[in-house]
């Protein structure tokens, strides 16, 4: 194993070899919940990838003042501080996303993605490496929510982004948008990443 | 010991500035976020009771004070003369209070028509008052007439099942009469 | 009359778990054994009953007089952080046993979104304290059963034969697919049962 950390590797990682929710699998509930529609996916994955590029920043900056009995505490204040700043501009600036997403954004602060990335990378790293970290993660969970939002907005309701794409006759398996489909599509996907072996991106 | 007053400096630091920051983004989104909530809350209501209006109804929106109770009202404008006005009105529905925008013609003394802001009535029943085959009742009608349900006297066709519902939106729209004089008062004075 | 159609929305036709989504993670996670999701449930059960009756308090006693309601995602968290640690040191002095059998579940409750949506959800739906307490003690044994029959299911693929794509987790999500289609079949009782109490 190569011991240098770059910051193109830690940016990289968050696409396929730690992919959330598929490699690591944390975040599940957004990943269910908000991925009914294309617009909510893409809107749940942009703001977490805010949450956690800064928290990630922050943290990594202060790592060395933060007392280690209390850096949980610590982590989930600053955490739940961008969250808040992430509402009120969505509320101010996206009106129709905020109603849309509701309670999943204060949710936001329990994604267990983002205090995985601040106690086991940006706690521990330098703030460059762990800038790249959460962007990288943030893209890969953002990309993950769109690939299923896509599936279960194109299946259920034959539309992407609202806008009909299936032929005239298609009737929409509607399974998809509920529930169920949310699970069940979620877990066939996995299967299908188990499929292809995790070396094979092993070119870089 | 010496740990623990690290320990609670850091934390106090750390929670003085996420405090100081969120204020500041509280401060600067705070005049939007109530204007997007009136837009979308409010505004289709609205833009339907003050459907020829030419200019932006959410912006220009006033804050009128009668008998020391703030109304939020809607000034419509035609040829840069308001021609129009609406304004909240509630009334007890039979789940909560059903919340009625009501619109008047300044000009001709009508009501123009209403739209139902909020409600927590009963999906299918009472909340089909917020349906335009009931408010349509009230589009046009002169301000003597009884506002009442048809089974009271009145003569507008309760939605089936729902009177208690369709009687509530009478009542709040006879309250916004009682308003009505005062608030047009204070806004052709302007 | 009104609680019980509150019982069965909040246990069986709202599902927690199933059908809002929330808490999953520890749904995945900790539902291998039929034991440790028992302890996990009724954990989730007691801080939930707590957490979303202090934060009521907090919201209307607190936040709403200063007019910092937009603090209130931070508030909450914190809230229920500092409850849990409270929780884990009274039942390791107190009752020693409950301690033993909940105790290692409490640090992961902190971050389970069940218990902050529940919280948030009695504020957005502006319920009383009465129904605020009944909507989060439903919800916690909504939580328990979804957990408890999951693992029950999954204690079961340890002896059949699963193709190794499949395997862990990816199953896990298909067979919650499918009870989510089984809690499906609620939908529309706490309706009908409303209609019925109205007349």
């Amino acid at each position: 194993m190569v011991k240098a950390k770059s910051i193109s590797k830690e940016f990289f990682k968050g696409f396929w070899e730690i992919l959330p929710p598929f490699r690591l699998v944390l975040g599940l509930c957004p990943m269910l919940a908000v991925t009914k529609y294309v617009e909510n996916g893409l809107g749940m994955g942009i703001a977490t990838t805010f949450v956690l590029f800064f928290s990630n920043i922050i943290i990594s900056s202060i790592k060395s003042v933060i007392p280690k009995k209390v850096r949980i505490a610590s982590y989930i204040v600053i955490i739940a501080t961008f969250v808040v700043i992430v509402e009120l501009v969505m509320q101010a600036f996206f009106y129709s996303l905020f109603e849309k997403l509701g309670i999943f954004i204060p949710l936001i602060v329990v994604n267990c993605i983002i205090l995985g990335r601040a106690e086991a990378f940006a706690s521990k790293n330098p703030i460059h490496l762990s800038a790249a970290d959460g962007l990288g993660i943030g893209l890969g969970f953002t990309m993950s929510l769109f690939l299923i939002s896509a599936i279960r907005e194109i299946l259920g309701a034959g539309t992407f982004l609202g806008m009909h794409i299936m032929w005239g006759s298609y009737e929409p398996f509607a399974f998809m948008i509920e529930a169920p489909g949310a699970f069940i599509c979620l877990g066939l996907l996995l299967a299908m990443m188990n499929l292809v072996p995790t070396k094979l991106n092993g070119a870089n | 010991m010496k740990e623990y007053i690290k320990m609670v400096v850091v934390l106090t630091v750390i929670a003085t500035v996420c405090g100081f920051l969120l204020a500041t983004v509280r401060y600067s989104t705070e005049e939007r976020i109530v204007e997007q909530v009136l837009l979308y809350v409010q505004g289709p209501a609205v833009n339907k009771v003050l459907s020829s209006s030419t200019n932006d109804l959410i912006q220009d929106r006033q804050e009128i004070r009668i008998q020391d109770q703030e109304h939020l009202v809607f000034v419509g404008e035609r040829n840069d003369q308001p021609w129009a006005i609406a304004f909240e009105s509630s009334a007890g529905g039979y789940g909560g209070d059903i919340g009625v925008l009501v619109g008047f013609d300044i000009e001709q003394d009508l009501i123009t028509g209403i739209g139902i802001l909020t409600h927590s009535e009963t999906p299918g029943l009472g909340a089909r008052v917020t349906e335009s085959t009931f408010t349509d009742n009230f589009n046009n009608k002169t301000l003597n007439v009884n506002f009442n349900v048809k089974q009271d006297g009145g003569f507008v066709d309760a939605v089936t099942g729902a009177t208690i519902s369709s009687r509530a939106v009478c009542l709040a729209v006879r309250k916004s009469l009682e308003l009505y004089p005062e608030i047009k008062k204070e806004i052709v004075k302007q | 009359m009104e609680y019980i159609v509150l019982a069965i929305n909040a246990i069986l036709v709202q599902n927690i778990l199933l059908a809002q989504y929330l808490g999953n993670c520890p749904f995945m996670g900790v539902s291998k054994k039929m034991e440790t999701a028992t302890g996990m449930g009724l954990a989730v059960l007691f801080v939930m009953t707590f957490a979303t009756c202090i934060t009521w308090f907090f919201q209307h006693y607190f936040l709403i007089p200063m007019h910092i309601e937009y603090l209130q995602t931070i508030v909450f968290i914190v809230v229920i952080a500092a409850l849990v640690q409270l929780v884990e040191m009274f039942l390791k002095k107190l009752i020693p046993p409950l301690f033993r059998s909940l105790g290692i579940f409490l640090p992961l409750i902190t971050t389970n979104c069940a218990i902050l949506g529940v919280a948030v959800l009695c504020i957005r739906k502006d319920l009383g304290f009465m129904d605020s307490l009944f909507f989060a003690v439903f919800s916690g044994i909504g939580f328990l059963l979804a957990i408890v029959v999951f693992a029950g299911l999954r204690e079961r693929f340890e002896i059949s034969f699963i193709p190794k794509a499949l395997q862990d987790t990816s199953i896990a999500l298909v067979t919650a697919g499918l009870m989510a289609l089984a809690f499906y079949g609620f939908v529309g009782i706490d309706g009908s049962l409303k209609a019925l109490t109205m007349n």
